[in-house]
């Protein structure tokens, strides 16, 4: 029948015949949104964990292993802003047996998916543990906050998962918008609660200070706490704001987004580095926040309890002050600066007179064929402060499960930043990328940009100077 | 006779069927912080097959309805409903939630779970307001109601992957969500197709495909 036909009969039927059926509806499960209450005694989940544990890390270390070529191979003579970590070079995503980069690109993405040809380093990446979720961090940052604090962030049921040599230099270097005089005032030290006041005195004021102390004062988590459903052996203080944003950058500590139910459905989170936050107009990847002083008063709620403030009510829920602690808080954070890029002009436009033929080459790729551009604007700390929807689900069947996890379209998430980009691996708002050679593979094949062999590397090498 | 639109949507589905061969064997590795206090473990950490938790028994009784529901209304729809897309949905549902219903018998049968073989009430509510109605109408009420039962299904499908406990249960939640977000895919391409708007979800991301694409 034609489909005009259709239309002209079905506009006979009244919009309330069609509504029927919601009302009489029963609602899904409550847990489906909320957090359920433990089931079981404290010492039981954690002789559970503890056993379970070995083969938690050996299914992710497969799924790593099946994904990713994880060796430890850096660009040569490329390292983080400070001097600390090589950063590692090539594509790491393992293609499908059987095709190669260029012979994928050709395709179309329903190709793609009809033959199950995307590489599995291109969809969403699970949790180490997806079932229980939760902020998981790096050894040297759980060594070290031992070390100053006696506070305790293993734990028992867990690892992160991924590789030293793919996080993030440590303890990150930290740049004031208010002294780029000085550079790296970190002293090559981790900021805590032991150690900010003498760091700090001198290069900031007393209302950043107040906001510092604020963000590395420990508060109650969803896996840190007092309660049986903490995941840390002795009852705990919490955690802090830079624990995750090690030095207000990022140490490659994960969790799963607040923002998503059920469990399964929800992405793994990147910790992002709050480098250049000043210039940033949206703040969260789903939540779009429209100021930091937002952003940081409601982490309580998201970061710390997963966007579920019925536990965190039951955990110890932090409130703090609009006017004399959030907007503190928001000040320190506002002054952090982006890494040095010497290369770059006030424009954020290499100066042609210090790129190299390649990174120049690279950045006509940037703004030409690449059309990076068209979100990762430069002149505005390569923002353009919007969300956008990749419809990577273009190029995968939806709907199945890798370690626990859903793989689901992730929907519109937030233009991050390239300033400082070859710092904080891995990539993408869940750390599914590597290396920024990953990164371009996997925008060259998204935008359908079909670019040389000659293109990538040349878009490699500039996103290393940014 | 349903457009080529539609039959590119189902096209698409035959392609994707059979490739379930992926799914891992295993069921997940919960957080023992939501076990049934009683559970016994085959080895440390790990739950004894047949140990259920309240999620288990829940997702049963649900997904067993809706199961009954489905084969109940398809058949229902493919006696009644005008379009023939319409009609060969219906009769794709009684099929493919027949089969499932089957495997979850299986799948609970070890564990003691009684798998209800009735619709449940949203599903006999279903079926009262279809009843008298014919043609597009009967259509309209039938696509909307598949609409939400399978949207609601989805997050069933999730919830029983990330906080079930028995493997059985969960590998057969892990199998059916890939074949249940496709039957969404075809509900919302019939409802686009037969009020004459965009499709939604995730059958817009498909046809948008086929449709820019050669």
């Amino acid at each position: 029948m034609h489909l005009l036909k259709h239309i002209a009969r079905l506009a006979a039927v009244p919009a309330a015949v069609v509504a029927v059926n919601v009302g009489a509806a029963d609602p899904l499960p409550p847990d489906t949104t909320y957090r359920p209450l433990p089931t079981q005694p404290f010492s039981d989940v954690k002789r559970m964990d503890e056993a379970q544990k070995p083969k938690v890390m050996q299914r992710q270390s497969a799924l790593l292993g099946q994904r990713y070529d994880l060796a430890n191979r850096p660009v040569p003579g490329v390292m983080m802003s400070g001097g600390r970590k090589a950063v590692q070079g090539g594509v790491r995503v393992r293609l499908r047996e059987g095709t190669t980069w260029d012979r994928l690109a050709a395709m179309s993405p329903q190709e793609i998916r009809d033959r199950g040809l995307l590489p599995d380093g291109f969809k969403p990446l699970p949790h180490v543990k997806h079932a229980t979720g939760g902020q998981v961090f790096p050894q040297n940052q759980i060594d070290e906050i031992n070390r100053l604090e006696q506070r305790d962030l293993r734990r028992f049921d867990v690892d992160l998962d991924l590789p030293d040599h793919l996080t993030p230099e440590f303890p990150p270097p930290i740049f004031l918008t208010t002294h780029t005089e000085l550079g790296d005032v970190s002293r090559g030290q981790l900021l805590s609660i032991r150690n900010y006041y003498e760091l700090m005195t001198g290069l900031i004021t007393p209302v950043q200070m107040e906001g510092l102390r604020l963000l590395l004062t420990p508060f109650p988590q969803e896996e840190f706490n007092q309660t049986e459903d903490r995941k840390v052996a002795a009852p705990s203080l919490g955690v802090a704001c830079l624990d995750c944003h090690a030095n207000f950058h990022t140490n490659a500590a994960f969790h799963l987004t607040p923002d998503v139910r059920p469990q399964a459905a929800r992405f793994r989170l990147d910790t992002t580095s709050l480098r250049g936050l000043f210039n940033q107009q949206i703040h969260g990847s789903k939540r779009s926040l429209r100021s930091v002083e937002d952003f940081t008063e409601f982490e309580q709620r998201t970061a710390y309890f997963n966007g579920d403030h019925v536990s965190a009510t039951r955990k110890g829920a932090n409130l703090p002050d609009r006017t004399n602690q959030v907007a503190m808080m928001a000040q320190m954070q506002n002054i952090i600066d982006f890494p040095p890029a010497p290369k770059l002009d006030w424009r954020g436009r290499l100066d042609p007179t210090k790129g190299t033929a390649q990174e120049l080459a690279g950045e006509r790729v940037f703004f030409g064929k690449g059309r990076c551009s068209e979100c990762h604007v430069a002149q505005t700390s390569f923002l353009d402060n919007n969300m956008h929807d990749l419809k990577l689900e273009r190029f995968y069947r939806v709907g199945e499960t890798a370690n626990d996890m859903v793989a689901l379209p992730d929907g519109p998430i937030k233009t991050f930043t390239l300033r400082g980009i070859k710092d904080s691996p891995p990539y993408l708002h869940d750390g599914r990328l590597l290396t920024l050679a990953d990164t371009v593979e996997f925008f060259n094949l998204v935008l359908g940009l079909k670019l040389t062999a000659q293109e990538k590397e040349a878009l490699t090498a500039y996103l290393m100077v940014l | 006779m349903p457009t080529s639109r539609f039959h590119s949507a189902m096209n698409v589905l035959a392609v994707v069927l059979p490739s379930l061969a992926s799914v891992p064997a295993m069921g997940q590795i919960g957080n023992p912080g939501g076990l049934d206090p009683a559970t016994s473990e085959s080895a440390p950490g790990t739950p004894a097959p047949g140990q259920t938790n309240a999620t288990d028994k829940l997702f049963v009784k649900l997904v067993g309805m809706g199961n009954a529901g489905e084969v109940d209304l398809g058949k229902l729809a493919e006696a009644n409903g005008s379009h023939a897309g319409v009609k060969a949905f219906a009769r794709r549902m009684a099929q493919d939630h027949s089969a499932t219903a089957t495997k979850l018998s299986a799948a609970a049968k070890p564990a003691g779970i009684p798998v209800p073989t009735a619709p449940g009430p949203d599903q006999k509510a279903t079926r009262a307001s279809l009843e008298g109605l014919q043609g597009a109408a009967f259509d309209a009420v039938y696509l909307q109601a598949q609409l939400i039962e399978h949207q609601k299904t989805v997050q069933l499908l999730e919830w029983e992957i990330g906080s079930g406990q028995e493997a059985s249960l969960q590998r057969l939640a892990m199998e059916t969500l890939p074949v249940v977000l496709d039957h969404l895919a075809m509900v919302q391409a019939l409802i686009a197709e037969t009020r004459g708007t965009v499709p939604q979800g995730l059958a817009g991301a498909q046809l948008a495909e086929r449709m820019t694409r050669p």
